[in-house]
């Protein structure tokens, strides 16, 4: 049998598709945890909206940005900072899984560079954290009656892939430490904690003092909240976000090659000490 | 010039493993240094099955990832049909396949077929070709019928089937099997064996590396024997002088 090797777009895009049937089939046994974490979010879009009936947007001058809108404020926040959670935790995590698993080594003995092996599951959480967040926003939108009248989408469209990659930077770096440590994510907790605090998921960053406003701009999620709740509540265009798209562009073009660089060497080290299948 | 299939030379593996926290403390990250293979050489012929054995932690296992590029030898090179296990990694892995012995490495919440057809993927081949050569190889190995069954499901023997047929998913010249009987009934070991003799080794003409323990496998299978001890290669000899050699 002649087995080519087909181009790396091709290959990828197949390694990719399996990779998506492979994870429906394993879905269909996870029905439960999937209703779970869908009524989870039910439960966490509904208290969001309660909590911004009882904030109110006449006792808030800091959601003047916003429209006033402190259920797409807040609802923009949650869904932003889970994917952020994709990315820092989410090819963490199935490394560490695979490894647990014992698929990561066979994984890695086959042809197939390591880059198209480790890239279809961030691509895949990332693609499903984007439909859920899609999803999500339109129930919100009908059942809880968020106001998107005001929506840019051209600028959603111009700051998500900026978003995506600034994230996907950070995932590698985490990737890579958690593959060197073994057991911590500590870029995940430390970037996580601090985001949460700093970034503004929940308020505005305009109620922080000064100095933990410029520890907040050090973050990638407090641009890509500025930017995005910016432009879906009030559908500002990408000339009014430029520091948000700057900063962005620059957070992509650090991390980025910095995730790479770590992921490659914490590979190179696994193939040293023999640790792609150990835990 | 008729070149071996496998040549190994002079190949050492040292391990440092990390250190304990009170080590780490005193600014020492790793443990004392584990040496698992040492000056290691020998050659093997195309279409040729040299079978490895030894005691465990001798150092088959290393020496099996170290051919099948999984792992980076610290002295001596390896070679595989022509590419340098530590250099040419890719190229090696397009002519070598490692059968994982490890019932961990499928995803068990999945069919055996769907397994399947993620790991070809892996080996660059199209949804189609997938479908037919998965077919193909689960009808080859006997699980035509379990094929749509969940992994998890599956007995262990099944297991090591499916391990037998994604490694045969890419065609690989060389193929490098890491106690293929593992944890099998006697009957089950008495049929894989059987099988990988007759359709995966000798049907082929392929050249194999068999890491095994196993002096029934060992006679079943190989052409020749390496005897590995303490990471050393203590000789060689034919699989009926196995009982002599390991003093049995």
């Amino acid at each position: 049998m002649n087995l080519a090797v087909p181009a790396q777009p091709f290959w990828f895009a197949r390694i990719l598709w399996a990779f998506v049937r492979r994870e429906i089939a394993a879905l269909g046994s996870y029905r439960i945890a999937a209703l779970l974490r869908l009524l989870g979010f039910v439960s966490v879009v509904a208290s969001l909206l309660f909590l911004s009936r009882f904030v109110g947007a006449a006792v808030n001058p800091h959601l003047a940005g916003y429209a006033g809108n402190y259920l797409g404020f807040v609802v923009i926040g949650v869904l932003v900072a889970d994917l952020q959670n994709v990315g820092i935790s989410g090819l963490a995590h199935r490394i560490r899984a695979a490894q647990m698993m014992g698929t990561l080594e066979a994984e890695v003995a086959t042809p197939a560079p390591p880059w198209m092996v480790l890239g279809a599951p961030p691509v895949y959480e990332f693609g499903a954290a984007a439909l859920r967040a899609t999803g999500y926003l339109a129930g919100a939108k009908l059942l809880l009656g968020l106001d998107l009248s005001r929506a840019n989408w051209l600028s959603v469209l111009i700051v998500a892939p900026l978003v995506v990659a600034a994230f996907t930077g950070l995932g590698l770096l985490a990737a890579g430490t958690t593959m060197l440590v073994r057991r911590l994510n500590p870029v995940a907790n430390i970037v996580g904690s601090l985001s949460f605090f700093l970034s503004g998921v929940m308020y505005p960053v305009s109620v922080l003092p000064g100095w933990l406003r410029a520890m907040g701009n050090l973050l990638p999620l407090t641009h890509a909240l500025t930017a995005l709740r910016g432009a879906l509540l009030a559908g500002a265009g990408p000339s009014a976000m430029k520091d948000s798209l700057l900063a962005l562009l620059a957070f992509s073009a650090a991390l980025a090659p910095a995730g790479v660089a770590v992921f490659v060497y914490a590979l190179r080290r696994a193939r040293d000490d023999g640790s792609l299948s150990h835990y | 010039m008729n070149e071996p299939a496998i040549l190994v030379e002079g190949l050492g593996k040292t391990f440092r493993p990390p250190a304990g926290l009170r080590d780490m403390l005193r600014g020492r990250f790793y443990g004392a240094p584990l040496e698992a293979l040492r000056e290691v050489s020998f050659k093997v012929s195309r279409g040729e099955v040299v079978c490895v054995m030894g005691p465990n932690g001798a150092g088959k296992s290393t020496l099996a990832r170290i051919l099948g590029g999984l792992l980076t030898p610290s002295t001596g090179r390896a070679v595989v049909e022509g590419a340098d296990a530590a250099a040419a990694v890719p190229a090696l892995r397009r002519k070598v396949s490692f059968v994982v012995g490890d019932e961990r490495s499928f995803h068990f919440r999945v069919s055996g077929r769907g397994n399947l057809h993620y790991f070809a993927a892996l080996h660059g081949l199209s949804a189609g070709t997938a479908r037919r050569r998965a077919g193909e190889l689960l009808e080859r190995v006997g699980l035509g019928a379990a094929a749509d069954r969940r992994y998890g499901e599956y007995s262990r023997g099944m297991r090591q089937r499916l391990a037998i047929a994604r490694g045969l998913l890419g065609d690989p010249e060389v193929l490098l099997l890491d106690e293929p009987t593992l944890g099998l009934d006697p009957r089950g070991a008495r049929d894989l064996r059987v099988f990988l003799r007759d359709e995966v080794v000798r049907g082929s003409g392929r050249t194999a590396i068999v890491c095994s323990n196993d002096p029934a496998e060992v006679r079943a299978l190989g052409d020749r024997v390496l005897f590995l001890e303490a990471g050393r290669l203590r000789g060689e000899a034919g699989p009926d002088r196995i009982e002599a050699e390991l003093g049995l």
